[in-house]
């Protein structure tokens, strides 16, 4: 039983509290805004406290108490479009949607659009393109360029269904009639498949304790709340596979015992909710979902759930409270949502991407799937190249795999001729490489040894146009409007890490900043309770490397 | 499991934080975050510690220990980050921040420890002002650190959810869910202002900075719940705040918006500092020679000239044991009389009668603290989150934790918005209700025959008469859909371990003990009495001492400890102890001695710290009864209308000023300790009483309330064991306690029950109906109640800022039946009975059922007590709960 008072409350007199952040979605845009008495009548509605509706609205990025438009854009921020356009492009977008008085402008960090950006959400309609100012004020027509995708693997794997390998669902099908949990345990052990959403713990471990926890009833979450700017891995695969996802999701909850599943798909992918939504549809129709699912005694349901723009939702604590409709704070761990996740339950939380290997998984067997990549990685990753590449978007291909023929084979180098000048991997809370560091196999143990976390690898090439200094307050503006706020280091630092690169001039950080700024990355680092306060410092002081010449006095 | 924490070994629990284990070995590390009393959040992060095997530091109150732990708090590395985090905290803070008096501020004191002053982190800082709409709760926005505990402390103690964090990262506050804190949904529990680490949430009496220098721990005086609070004094001449004991077994460091803020009475300019007789018909101030050689001159002259049972008195259920045994001592042992009682009277009388005729004892079956293992609980006619707020809390924490809750009452109070079934049946219609749930335990087999065979006995009439008692022919009677009856009693029944908590909606009845003994039926029928599990019988007293004035004996009937006057052995005990002979005629209870004052029987009437010509009902009635009288004594802390109307005044003490002992809702004797003088020449009224005493030529004894308990110890043996000093030194403890080695009997009739045979009776009353219905001439339902910002008559609560939360008393009526007599919210309207008339403004809500009304009876200028009827009940209660009443507009608010 959780200790938790308010979750208890609500599992025992709020109905149903899941659907608070589309209810608050919802009249947001009917009203034209949220207001506090529109809050409280959500609240009295839903049967939440009002006081923690309050909170809920007052922390997701897309609420929030204020006026909203007619039309409502929210233009990337992202990295990736900071590669593409410099720190500029922004403030000069907005100036000029906001001439129209019926407009309003949001930003936003990252639409997944970082192969072809900058990118915005006009509404719900992406646009992308150099153009982008131009599409926004309907000089040019609106352009939502597709994902380049290619498989660098022989047998693609994440990319199985996208690259023509058919269905998931039969998968489903033939493991619920033969084998069960049991057998889904077994192959996705011997895959030794680890969580791709970056922290990379081992699934079938996960699935256990899960299964192990006493409860009435357990869960099976599908992380879509995609935030690394730079990554769009889990978009595609929801928008082009999201039944694989969903077959994934299910041979999860039989691993788990789980009756129910939840996809977590973040607000800022309005097209990858439609077909996820779509698929769940299609998949109760055909019998995939439901009760007694293929004249089994299994039960097993899927509900989406739109995010509210948070980067910390993507943390599987944070995630569950916004799902449970509550801020999105971390939460310290132990426990571990295995053993008190939703609503207090048992629950199981997993990238799409781990998801989507695991129907291949049980068709192909684990030792298949264990052949692939590196002894200390197996499998493949699907790897996001921004438009700085001259062959940008997303391609799968097995651990191991070095960098630099990723960057420069795969990738085709940096575009228009430029430089290579620093490689971000793994988003905001990976790390930079010069262009000398490039030999570095792609997988989290070698990674790791030059202190660069793998993250949700996504690779984004910033060539010489864009100055060190830029790349650093936008690391810095990235962490201080996205720290949820739950721990001191990372509330306070954040807010003290900006303010000591936001300035005018531009200038080298001063000996005595430059030992504020280690004293504070310190803390950060060691004293933060979760992964974004303490992954904030490993990628500040590897830009500071990888810039050291513009960065740092000598 | 045992670990060590610098290098000295501890033994925790399985599962205990690392935080814990730190406490146990008596170090400290800052930890600005948590609080025990809910849950660990982690995010100050000053409590890092080093546990050897980990490289980096761990934060203490979120880990748990592990076998063989070993954890430093002295660790260079972990010392390092706890303080960098703390340097980061103080980046954000206004300089007041650390100018505060570390006694008031876990931050100062942390920063203390850890050497961090401006810190190595400037930056900007938060501009976001002040909150002070709220009398008590001061909210300094800029202050505050986020780390939420006011929070959990709202959530997970008080169970009002009414504060967030809002914001995210840096923006992050705490926010009430108001326009501002005076708005808000905030009950005022201070729990949140106890916790706060910054001083972001502090009060008025903290806020000022002059030193407090004295700490009292002692009883709280509202209610019966028996709270400990810790006084906290300037010089020991003032009050500068009151917080809930951490430690007490019974509040664990939680109180409410009486015991936490109430106080600013004491020092209310109109106490009454001198005593005060009648001349010429006006009350003048006068020296204590003069009053008590008035008092002794008349009421020796009455019982000459009428005898010793024209004098009565009634005494206080908010005095202490010892001053309650004193009154009845001197009407016993100086005056000759039994003419005493007590205000338990007017509630709980049911209950005493009841419960002993049922189970044996005049009391709850068990402590509080088994509420921790009630898997159900039945709530009826009560309103704890108001009344009794501290236990309301506690149920609801259990209920969210996942225990059922059913609840019968009325209306549809916080409490019952939680239940998982609420009967609310007419008023009047409880016995009816409570068989029809026995009818359903036994048609449905739920009942427990082993219990019944081995411990009960009168179960075959009980079981005769409940065949009349179908669901379907209570939902006659009572309005109650019968399906719910069914669902109710099954959800008891389910438990496993299911209490009853009641409170006065079951006893201030035309049938209140029947009320009592068929809701104890339930109990007996279901195993749920006389075992440890969660189960029991909780009657909640309304007054803070209502069940110890009672124990002590100021009960026309019975001596002190429920000795009888008809028991020859305890009469001879008494006799030799206080040297006198004892009347063994019974005397009057309270509405009697009102007859009797009426019919000229009744010549002096000495009232002790209670407001009768409020309070009472037919208020009209009581006045006259006064007047009637030759001599009215009034002691007391203000110039209530009782005390307007007496011949002589006694000041004396509030329970702030007083020593003692009071006994709570589960029979629990806690110490009372003096935190303050009394004013001017108010005297304590222990003392008071022994000054009557020898003024009519008496001696009572006791030289000090320790004195007199010890003497309550030789003649009671249910007390024998309960002293003072022991109190002090092992702290509180339950009766029966029957020596200075009997630990008391938290759980009572574990092996048997207190009646001649070990039986308890099971009780088969038929229902019967209200004194008074409503008819086509007053065809509402009245029924009367506290509020939570006020207590009883209102003299103490009214002399504090509650009163600007909550300023007035007034209707309260079913938006339903407003629409039909074309009244609105605020409009003045006229409630008559059979027997007065009062004047109130009109609130509209859903808690009162249609063809009900509610008032509060806090407020003079509302004298609710002139409409209620004194029809009783066989224990002497009246029948406050059922008025019919009508109401018309007088002023319409447009």
């Amino acid at each position: 039983m959780t200790r938790d008072a308010i979750v208890a409350f609500e599992r025992r007199y709020g109905s149903p509290a899941n659907s608070l952040l589309s209810r608050l979605a919802t009249v947001q845009t009917e009203h034209g805004g949220l207001t506090v008495s529109a809050a409280d009548a959500v609240a009295d509605e839903i049967g939440l406290p009002r006081a923690h509706v309050r909170g809920t609205v007052s922390f997701f990025g897309d609420l929030g108490f204020g006026a909203r438009g007619r039309r409502h854009v929210r233009i990337c921020e992202g990295t990736a479009c900071l590669a593409a356009t410099g720190p500029g492009h922004f403030a000069a977008i907005r100036r000029s949607l906001l001439a129209n008085d019926e407009t309003t402008v949001q930003g936003v960090y990252c639409l997944g659009y970082c192969y072809g950006g900058p990118a915005a959400l006009d509404g719900e309609s992406p646009r992308a393109g150099p153009n982008l100012s131009s599409q926004l004020l309907g000089e040019d027509p609106g352009a939502d360029p597709d994902i380049p995708v290619r498989a660098a693997v022989d047998r693609p794997v994440v990319l199985a269904g996208i690259a023509g390998g058919g269905s998931a669902w039969p998968v489903w099908r033939a493991v619920l009639a033969d084998g069960g949990g049991e057998r889904v345990l077994k192959e996705v052990d011997a895959a030794r498949l680890r969580g791709r959403g970056g922290a990379e713990f081992p699934v079938a471990a996960k699935w256990r304790a899960a299964a192990a926890t006493r409860a009435e009833r357990r869960y099976v979450i599908a992380n879509g709340d995609e935030g690394d700017p730079g990554s769009f891995a889990d978009r595609l695969l929801m928008e082009r596979d999201p039944d694989r996802i969903l077959a994934g999701l299910a041979l999860a909850s039989l691993a788990c015992e789980a009756t129910a599943g939840f996809v977590y798909v973040r607000s800022e992918y309005p097209r990858a909710r439609d077909a996820i939504k779509d698929a769940v549809y299609r998949a109760r129709a055909a019998g995939h979902l439901g009760r007694n699912i293929g004249g089994s005694d299994v039960d097993f349901d899927v509900e989406v759930i739109e995010g509210a723009g948070s980067y910390v939702a993507g943390e599987e604590t944070s995630l569950i409270r916004s799902i449970e409709g509550l801020r999105g704070g971390v939460r310290p761990r132990p426990p571990f949502p295995t053993t008190e996740g939703l609503f207090g339950l048992p629950t199981a939380v997993n990238n799409v991407e781990t998801l989507v290997a695991v129907p291949w998984i049980l068709a192909q067997g684990g030792a298949s799937y264990a052949e692939l990549g590196v002894p200390d990685q197996t499998g493949t990753k699907l790897v996001c190249l921004n438009e700085r590449f001259a062959r940008p978007g997303a391609v799968e291909v097995e651990f191991g795999t070095p960098v630099r023929e990723i960057c420069e084979v795969l990738g085709g180098g940096v575009r228009d001729g430029q430089n290579l000048r620093a490689l971000q991997i793994g988003g905001p809370l990976g790390g930079f490489l010069g262009q000398e560091d490039l030999d570095v196999p792609l997988s989290e143990p070698a990674l790791r040894r030059i202190g660069i976390p793998l993250g949700h690898a996504s690779l984004i090439a910033f060539d010489e146009r864009i100055a060190g200094a830029a790349i650093l307050r936008h690391l810095w503006r990235f962490a201080a409007s996205e720290s949820c706020g739950s721990c001191d280091p990372c509330r306070i630092g954040t807010k003290r890490g900006l303010e000591l690169v936001e300035r005018d001039e531009e200038r080298p950080l001063r000996s005595e900043e430059r030992q504020r700024l280690e004293a504070l990355l310190d803390v950060m680092a060691t004293a933060s309770m979760c992964a974004f306060g303490r992954g904030v410092p490993g990628s500040v002081r590897s830009l500071l490397r990888v810039y050291a010449e513009e960065l740092v006095a000598t | 499991m045992r670990v060590s924490v610098d290098g000295r070994q501890v033994e925790v629990g399985a599962g205990a934080s690392i935080l814990h284990a730190i406490r146990a070995a008596g170090a400290m590390v800052p930890s600005l975050c948590f609080d025990e009393r809910v849950s660990a959040a982690g995010s100050c992060r000053t409590c890092l510690v080093g546990v050897d095997g980990h490289a980096e530091p761990i934060c203490a109150c979120t880990s748990t220990v592990a076998e063989g732990m070993s954890i430093s708090t002295s660790d260079a590395g972990a010392l390092a980050f706890a303080r960098a985090s703390l340097e980061l905290i103080v980046s954000e803070l206004p300089e007041r921040a650390l100018s505060a008096d570390p006694k008031r501020s876990e931050l100062v004191r942390a920063c203390q420890q850890l050497g961090v002053d401006v810190g190595r982190f400037r930056g900007a800082r938060h501009t976001r002002g002040r909150d002070d709409s709220h009398p008590y709760v001061k909210f300094d926005a800029d202050l505050c650190i986020a780390c939420g505990r006011c929070v959990r402390m709202c959530d997970e103690v008080q169970g009002t959810f009414a504060l967030s964090l809002v914001g995210r990262g840096f923006e992050t506050v705490v926010s009430p869910d108001g326009s501002d804190w005076a708005n808000s949904g905030c009950v005022a529990c201070g729990g949140c202002v106890d916790s706060c680490p910054t001083g972001a949430l502090s009060e008025p009496g903290l806020l000022d900075p002059r030193p407090i220098d004295s700490v009292v721990v002692t009883t709280c005086g509202y209610c019966g719940v028996g709270c400990s609070l810790d006084v906290h004094t300037r010089a020991g001449e003032e009050i500068a705040a009151i917080t809930p004991t951490r430690t007490a077994a019974v509040n664990r460091g939680h109180a409410c918006v009486k015991g936490r803020f109430a106080h600013a009475f004491v020092r209310s300019r109109d106490r009454l500092t001198d005593p005060l007789i009648r001349r010429n018909g006006r009350l003048e101030q006068g020296s204590w020679e003069e009053a008590l050689e008035h008092i002794s001159r008349e009421l020796k002259r009455i019982k000459e000239t009428h005898g010793p049972d024209s004098i009565a008195a009634i005494s206080s259920s908010r005095a202490s044991n010892e001053e309650n045994y004193m009154l009845q001592k001197l009407m016993r042992a100086v005056i000759g009389t039994n003419n005493v009682d007590n205000c338990s009277r007017l509630c709980h009388a049911p209950t005493a009668a009841g419960l002993t005729a049922s189970f044996g004892l005049a009391g709850g079956t068990g402590p509080f603290e088994e509420m921790d293992h009630s898997e159900c609980f039945l709530v009826v006619g009560a309103n704890p989150t108001e009344a009794h707020p501290v236990v309301g809390a506690r149920i609801k924490q259990r209920v969210l934790a996942g225990a059922s809750l059913v609840v019968i009452d009325p209306r549809r109070t916080e409490i019952a918005r939680y239940a998982d079934v609420h009967l609310a049946g007419r008023p009047g219609s409880n016995v009816a209700v409570f068989h029809g749930l026995a009818h359903v335990l036994l048609d449905e087999e739920l009942v427990d025959r082993v219990f019944l065979d081995d411990r009960t006995e009168g179960f075959d009439e009980l079981e005769a008469l409940l065949r009349d008692y179908s669901p379907e022919a209570v939902e006659e009677i009572s309005g109650v859909p019968a399906e719910d009856v069914r669902r109710a009693a099954r959800i008891y029944a389910r438990g496993p371990c299911s209490a009853i908590v009641y409170g006065l909606g079951v006893t201030e009845h035309a049938h209140g003990t029947d009320g009592v003994r068929s809701l104890a039926n339930l109990a007996l029928l279901t195993g749920n009495v006389g075992r440890a599990s969660g189960g029991g019988v909780y009657p909640l007293r309304g007054q803070n001492n209502v069940q110890g004035a009672a124990d002590l004996g100021t009960l026309p009937d019975l001596l002190p400890g429920y000795q009888r006057l008809t028991d020859d052995e305890a009469v001879a005990r008494f006799e030799a102890e206080w040297g006198v002979a004892l009347s063994r005629r019974p005397g009057m209870r309270i509405p009697q001695m009102f007859d009797a004052a009426l019919a000229g029987r009744l010549k002096a009437l000495y009232v002790y710290g209670e407001d009768i010509a409020q309070t009472d009902p037919d208020s009209k009635r009581v006045v006259a009864a006064m007047e009637a009288c030759e001599l009215v004594i009034s002691q007391e802390i203000f110039l209530s209308r009782t005390a307007e109307l007496a011949d002589v005044v006694l000041p004396g003490c509030s329970f702030l000023e007083k020593d003692g002992t009071f006994v709570n809702f589960d029979r629990r004797f806690q110490r009372v300790r003096t935190a303050l003088p009394p004013p001017g020449r108010a005297r304590s009224d222990f003392e008071v009483i022994a000054a009557v005493a020898k003024a009519l030529g008496g001696d009572l004894g006791c030289t000090s309330p320790a004195d007199a308990l010890e003497e309550v110890g030789r003649l009671c043996p249910h007390y024998a064991g309960i002293s003072h000093g022991r109190l002090d030194r092992e702290g509180p403890l339950h009766w029966p306690c029957r020596s200075a080695h009997d630990p008391g009997e938290a759980i009572l009739y574990r092996d048997r029950f207190a009646t001649p045979n070990g039986r308890a009776r099971i009780a088969a009353p038929p229902y019967r109906p209200p004194g008074e219905e409503p008819d086509a001439s007053y065809p509402f339902v009245l029924v009367t109640g506290r509020r939570l910002e006020h207590y009883n008559a209102g003299t103490m609560t009214r002399r504090t800022d509650n009163l600007r939360l909550r300023a007035h008393g007034f209707v309260e009526m079913n938006p339903a039946d407003a629409i039909r007599l074309e009244l609105v919210e605020g409009d003045m309207v006229e409630v008559a009975s059979r027997r007065g008339a009062v004047t109130a403004p009109l609130t509209l809500t859903e808690t009162v059922g249609v063809g009900q009304l509610f008032m509060d009876f806090h407020f003079p200028e509302v004298l609710t007590n002139a409409l209620t009827s004194d029809v009783v009940d066989t224990a002497g209660c009246p029948e406050y709960k059922v008025t019919a009443v009508r109401v018309h507009q007088l002023l319409s608010k447009s």
